[in-house]
């Protein structure tokens, strides 16, 4: 395969080859992160595949982000007897109560690397939820990304994230919409002057994928690669 | 090419930023940063140059840097030949 005449894109054996390329060498260089975990599964469970079918998982990832202005909330202490008579006062008096900010509540999001075999390339699917299970809308989402992403995100953000069926759980998920990363992977490739050989490429393609995608949720991507 | 080193301790990283794509071409693309400074300042400094929100800035070997790591870690990595190239490009990233 001439790298120069290379379109972007990956067949779904490729993509195999390059989600088990990438998961080794994010394994070896990122002690602090789980490992994505490659689940077999199939979209036609009744038909015998002879290929292993899958997609890259990395899930319960905390992306709240610390709020500054994280303080307990702490409604008025009173000595809780009402005030009779003073016909004025027409404020409520609450028992004392101590009531815990909802900031603290942590949320997650689980990622899955989905090959698109329509567009050939990697798609994210992703989804966020609090502690307790409870799925969060993409208004909610937002707020836990990095700054410059919510700004792309508040621009145009069903351009490029849409919620659709996950193609394997077959549950409601979102993706950042894939239609544009054939481009933009062969710029990151053919800008290189050593314009590598097609294994190569397919070595780094998911890494360097990810380092674009992964930004979107301010995730850093490892990059201490031993050449 | 020995310069002057600053009294201080903090190197300085030499970055040269290329186009790629359709992205205009800078007039000045040459300029040193402290390797401390994070990549956010580079990217920081192309937008306002090319006055765009939205660019695609990637290093060599095909990586595209956090905002949040150091200029001089990408350098180690990345950097060849005394410099680190910083190639950016306006197409869209998303959708």
């Amino acid at each position: 395969m001439d790298v120069l005449h290379w379109d972007g894109t990956l067949s779904a054996k490729d993509f195999r080859v390059g989600a088990f390329a990438f998961s080794q060498k994010w394994e070896s260089l990122n002690s602090g992160f789980p490992p994505w975990v490659w689940v077999l599964s199939s979209k036609h469970p009744w038909l015998a595949s002879p290929e292993e079918e899958g997609y890259l998982s990395l899930e319960k990832i905390c992306i709240s982000r610390p709020n500054e202005e994280d303080i307990d909330q702490i409604s008025q202490i009173d000595t809780g007897e009402e005030e009779i008579g003073c016909p004025g006062n027409e404020d409520v008096i609450d028992d004392a109560t101590l009531v815990q900010s909802s900031h603290h509540e942590l949320h997650y999001c689980d990622f899955h690397i989905v090959y698109s075999s329509t567009f050939r390339v990697p798609v994210l699917y992703f989804r966020s939820y609090c502690s307790d299970g409870r799925p969060l809308p993409l208004d909610e989402i937002e707020k836990d990304l990095p700054a410059c992403s919510s700004k792309e995100l508040s621009k145009s953000k069903w351009t490029f994230i849409t919620q659709e069926e996950h193609p394997y759980l077959k549950r409601p998920w979102f993706k950042l919409h894939p239609c544009g990363t054939a481009e933009w992977i062969k710029l990151l490739f053919l800008s290189d002057t050593a314009k590598p050989k097609f294994e190569v490429v397919l070595e780094l393609y998911l890494l360097s994928w990810f380092s674009v995608v992964g930004q979107m949720f301010g995730l850093r991507t490892p990059f201490k690669i031993s050449n | 090419m020995a310069a002057a080193e600053p009294p201080s301790s903090v190197r300085k990283v030499v970055v040269h930023l290329r186009a790629t794509g359709d992205a205009p071409i800078l007039k000045q693309a040459k300029f040193k940063i402290p390797g401390t400074d994070k990549f956010a300042k580079v990217i920081d400094f192309l937008r306002r140059q090319l006055h765009r929100d939205t660019l695609f800035v990637y290093v060599n070997s095909a990586f595209s840097p956090n905002p949040d790591e150091l200029v001089i870690d990408l350098y180690n990595n990345f950097g060849f030949d005394g410099k680190l190239v910083v190639n950016y490009a306006c197409s869209m990233a998303w959708g």
